[in-house]
């Protein structure tokens, strides 16, 4: 049996990319990102959204995710995405639910998913986020 | 008609420059690089070319049809024609501005496009991060004028794909800056970095292919400043490194808006710009570069408040 030079092309291509992959996992490239300080998340949140000044934060224990209010009372939910940190502002399709001493936390978006962090205050935060639900629809 | 493809050959350059900047990396910026986007861009550029010969026959059944009423005629053999070959080369170029361009301000065009953007690294893998759906936009009108020119489609192709062989290596930012006649005229990683920046200052600017000229000349070029870093991908990052997600997020989120918008807004969400909304809930890049200017002007230094003491002082005269 005779296989078409496509699929040996694709099947070679796809080797190719499967060592340099490999490579930059046996090069020690990539970092996993970690929140140390306040100044970090606020740093990442305005990167999220332009202007975000947040006057509250909360950082996982594992530093691997955040919450942030700003002024107006909009919360941000930052989360650890390779090394980089990737974020939502919560809405109304937002939830929160607290579990022990963890939090988790539903951004509404599927593919963005659920975080779970261990935070200062997680009672507060799960009510503040619960709350947009019912703020957008007083 | 010559047979030739210029990216085929210059697929073993491709791979030595990454392990180059692979190696760079682990020495100068090791965060530069991560496995998983590594293998989602890789991936993406697999793709892109299994995409490319499943669908790309329904263009060039357009262009051989529209070379048939084309208004020059180099001949039979136009590939012997020499100058016609720099010439198809810059104005292919200008093609390429234009429908670039377009894929960053009609949301259609963006659908396909924004796969490109999508990773928050910018190295050489980024730059084969290449579009698997970009037969489903209308991108292949912006080429129709080169082919009614008289240029061949097999010529235009060959121009193209060293457009995309020269646009490889400014993906980087192992490279500061070039000299300085050369940023002047060409494209390069510092001008490449900004048009992958999310800072509200970069949005939407340098869609050059080879010649920066082009933005110099239609009002979108911007300089990279050493005063901002610059942090790379979309204006809402994925947060996920899943392949198909990456493909086909924006295509989803444009028809889910298209069906639940009213019937006289649906073909705004195909045509206006990435960000725009009918109700104003969400954010198009010049919004976002108009408010970090109000904030930026906001936060300037008054300069005759500080030179003045009576002009600081808050109780008037």
């Amino acid at each position: 049996m005779e296989i078409p030079f496509a699929l040996v092309q694709f099947a070679g291509s796809l080797a190719a990319i499967l060592a340099i992959a490999g490579l930059t996992v046996w090069l020690g490239l990539g970092r996993d990102a970690r929140l140390a300080n306040d100044a970090e998340a606020r740093d990442w949140a305005s990167q999220v959204a332009a202007g975000f000044a947040a006057e509250t934060v909360g950082i996982g224990a594992d530093g691997k995710a955040a919450l942030l209010r700003d002024a107006g009372g909009q919360i941000m939910l930052l989360k650890q995405h390779g090394g980089h940190f990737a974020g939502r502002i919560l809405d109304e399709s937002s939830a929160a639910e607290q579990s022990g001493e963890m939090l988790n936390v539903d951004s509404g978006e599927r593919r963005f998913g659920r975080v779970t962090l261990q935070v200062e205050a997680s009672g507060d935060w799960a009510k503040a986020i619960n709350a947009l639900k019912a703020k957008n629809h007083a | 008609m010559p047979d030739f493809s210029p990216t085929q050959y210059a697929v073993p350059l491709f791979v030595i420059a990454i392990l180059i900047e692979m190696a760079w990396s682990r020495m100068r910026a090791p965060e530069s690089y991560e496995p998983k986007d590594t293998l989602t861009s890789l991936a993406f550029g697999l793709g892109s070319t299994v995409a490319g010969g499943l669908f790309g026959g329904f263009a060039l059944a357009i262009f051989i049809t529209a070379y048939e009423y084309r208004v020059f005629d180099f001949g039979p053999e136009w590939w012997t024609v020499w100058w016609a070959w720099p010439l198809c080369f810059v104005i292919d170029d200008l093609k390429y501005y234009w429908v670039h361009r377009a894929g960053h301000r009609i949301r259609w065009m963006w659908a396909a496009h924004v796969n490109h953007h999508s990773s928050q690294h910018y190295n050489l893998s980024t730059a084969l991060r290449q579009t698997w759906t970009g037969s489903f936009t209308f991108g292949l009108l912006f080429a129709l004028p080169l082919v009614l020119l008289g240029f061949h489609p097999g010529m235009i192709a060959i121009a193209g794909g060293f457009n995309l062989i020269y646009q490889f290596w400014i993906h980087t930012e192992a490279i500061g800056r070039m000299p300085r006649w050369f940023e002047a005229v060409m494209n390069t990683p510092s001008h490449h970095r900004v048009h992958h920046a999310t800072n509200p200052r970069y949005l939407d600017r340098n869609y050059a292919g080879v010649f920066i000229i082009w933005d110099k000349m239609f009002g979108t070029f911007e300089a990279e400043t050493d005063e901002e870093r610059i942090r790379y991908g979309i204006v809402k990052q994925l947060g996920s490194f899943n392949l198909l997600w990456s493909v086909f997020h924006e295509w989803i989120g444009m028809i889910a808006d298209i069906i639940r918008a009213p019937w006289r807004h649906k073909l705004s969400y195909l045509f206006r710009e990435p960000g725009w909304s009918h109700d104003n809930s969400r954010e198009t890049s010049d919004m976002i570069r108009a408010k970090w200017l109000g904030r930026e002007q906001a936060e300037e230094p008054n300069p005759v408040l500080d030179k003045n003491a009576i002009a600081q002082s808050s109780n008037p005269a």
